[in-house]
């Protein structure tokens, strides 16, 4: 297999929605939201943290566990405070028992890098 | 806290002058210890940072991440459920800048992050991450060790939650001691527990803490006359002649806790005026004499009232459960919760809450009269001459009875001073010794009730 993609086994997501995974790029947050699969770095944007271990809220948004801020999980937009930054995305393609994550591609939906949009500020 | 900013402390009173305010085998003390600032700072270390708190009611707090706010004397504290079910409890204030973390009084919190830099808390008080992190990282900051500050212990007895401040503190089963005895009597009537009900009501006393607290822990005396028309408004007639029938009650101390009762069963509840609350008691009454004794019985409701040291007290029957937390020497804000049995149906329990309102609650008829006494009480030693006179308390000065096979201190009559004179005596044992390990054993718990 090539280093640039990275093949998990669906048995090993968490039952939560989102789960952590190490990759050649550092660790991977990979998302199951209602039978679609989605991935992006794990790392916050704004400061030190693990999304992983965030909560997703109204079914599309992970709510990082340090600052409570939110990322729309498809494209990688920062959507609440403090977040600023987009996430790097990746696309992921479903391999029946497994998920093939392309560590050099954006997912289709990904938002143009750079982008900001924060709610409520 | 780093060794060379611990060495700064004010320098205290200790016990010998501290003996000059208090002569209670005369029936004598001081009015200084409701007015002077010195004493009050003292009681901040020696009293408030180093007693067992109530700080919540496990009912307050069901699930991971339920959290209250409260006072443990002026320190504001975070108290939470872990995800395993424990109880933490810390300083709201955050150990960057000092700022409030927390400022809701209850809610649910998956972390407290602090308003001024974006310091955010973990439930279980680990600093999780800062704003800016980068700028931390590249300072060697490490995050272990900057956590919310603990407070030293957290334990609870009958689903009330108690916390000290001061890691040298006995454990709580100990510190209760005896009253834990009489705590059954009311927090574990049918096995199954209490509740508060409703949400926290609070006001603010300008009185001295120390005169709420001794109310409670055995002023059955100014009922008759303080509370008489309040009972006439609730039920049509006064306090009854307690003082008359002192064989029926009794006062019983322990290391400065205290609880005055008589053996009536519903005569408390029967204030708030509610027919069916005095049937819900009557029909309880042979359970609870079944399940723990016919004595213990008829505590349940009861005429009576109790104060855990030091400032925690409650009404059995009325339900009124209250922390007074002290503000300076000449304020307090009090908190005030309605409890109930869990097992009660839901009509019991919100009459007792309606009625403990009536009667409890800041407006309340009972509430209003005792406030105004303890004000009055405070205000009158800002005058000079006034504050140097000394003040009676010696009634029942020879009620002590050793026959009665009950725990505790016991004193025959519930229209007594005993339970006053053993709580100010608690209060001197402590604001004289510069540790637990200093403070003299009065009482130790009896075999029976460990």
């Amino acid at each position: 297999m090539s280093q640039s993609v990275l093949e998990i086994n669906k048995n090993d997501l968490s039952p939560e929605g989102v789960s952590r995974f190490e990759s050649a790029l550092g660790p991977i947050a990979v998302y199951e939201l209602d039978g679609a699969y989605y991935a992006t770095q794990d790392g916050c944007t704004h400061a030190r943290a693990s999304l992983s271990e965030g909560e997703i809220l109204d079914g599309e948004l992970i709510e990082c566990p340090v600052h409570g801020g939110t990322f729309h999980i498809p494209s990688g937009r920062a959507v609440g405070f403090p977040c600023k930054t987009p996430l790097r995305t990746y696309k992921v393609s479903d391999a029946g028992a497994t998920l093939r994550i392309d560590l050099e591609c954006e997912a289709a939906a990904a938002c143009v890098r750079g982008e900001t949009h924060v709610h409520g500020a | 806290m780093t060794a060379r900013m611990a060495d700064f402390h004010t320098s205290w009173i200790e016990a010998p002058k501290l003996e000059r305010l208090m002569d209670l085998e005369n029936g004598r003390m001081s009015r200084l210890v409701f007015q002077h600032g010195g004493l009050y700072e003292q009681e901040l270390e020696r009293i408030f940072a180093r007693c067992w708190l109530f700080v919540a009611h496990d009912s307050q707090i069901p699930k991971a991440g339920d959290y209250i706010t409260t006072y443990m004397g002026q320190d504001n504290v975070i108290i939470v459920r872990q995800k395993d079910g424990s109880v933490k409890g810390f300083l709201n204030s955050c150990p960057h800048r000092g700022n409030k973390v927390c400022f809701a009084d209850a809610g649910n919190a998956r972390q407290f992050i602090c308003n001024y830099h974006g310091w955010s808390f973990a439930i279980d008080g680990r600093l999780k991450g800062m704003h800016a992190s980068e700028a931390f990282d590249s300072t060697g900051f490490d995050p272990a060790g900057h956590g919310l500050h603990p407070v030293a212990q957290i334990d609870s007895y009958r689903g009330l939650i108690f916390a000290t401040l001061d890691p040298h503190a006995p454990p709580l089963a100990e510190y209760l001691g005896d009253m834990r005895y009489y705590l059954d009597a009311v927090f574990d009537m049918d096995g199954e527990g209490t509740e508060f009900v409703g949400g926290c009501v609070k006001s603010v006393i300008r009185c001295n803490w120390k005169l709420a607290a001794e109310n409670f822990v055995g002023d059955a005396l100014h009922a008759g006359w303080t509370h008489d028309s309040g009972a006439r408004a609730m039920v049509g007639e006064g306090v009854g002649e307690l003082h008359k029938n002192p064989q029926q009650s009794y006062q019983v101390n322990f290391n400065g806790h205290g609880w005055e009762f008589n053996q009536d069963i519903i005569g408390n509840c029967a204030s708030l005026g509610d027919k069916e609350l005095v049937k819900y008691l009557y029909a309880l009454q042979p359970h609870v004499a079944g399940r723990l004794d016919e004595f213990r019985s008829r505590m349940i409701g009861s005429i009576s009232s109790c104060t855990l040291f030091p400032n925690t007290s409650f009404l059995p029957g009325q339900n009124t459960f209250r922390t007074w937390h002290p503000r300076g020497p000449q304020e307090i804000e009090v908190h005030i919760w309605t409890f109930v049995n869990k097992s009660a149906p839901p009509d019991i329990k919100e009459r007792w809450r309606k009625g403990s309102m009536l009667t409890f609650s800041p407006s309340g008829v009972f509430e209003m009269d005792d406030g105004e006494n303890w004000e009055y009480a405070t205000r009158t030693n800002e005058g000079y001459l006034t504050r140097q006179q000394d003040l009676y308390i010696g009634l029942g000065g020879n009620t002590r009875v050793y026959d009665t096979g009950l725990p505790g201190n016991v004193h025959q009559g519930q229209v007594n001073e005993a339970n006053q004179r053993a709580f100010y005596q608690r209060w001197l044992d402590l604001m004289g010794s510069a540790s637990w390990a200093e403070v003299p054993q009065r009482d130790v718990p009896a075999e029976a009730s460990v």
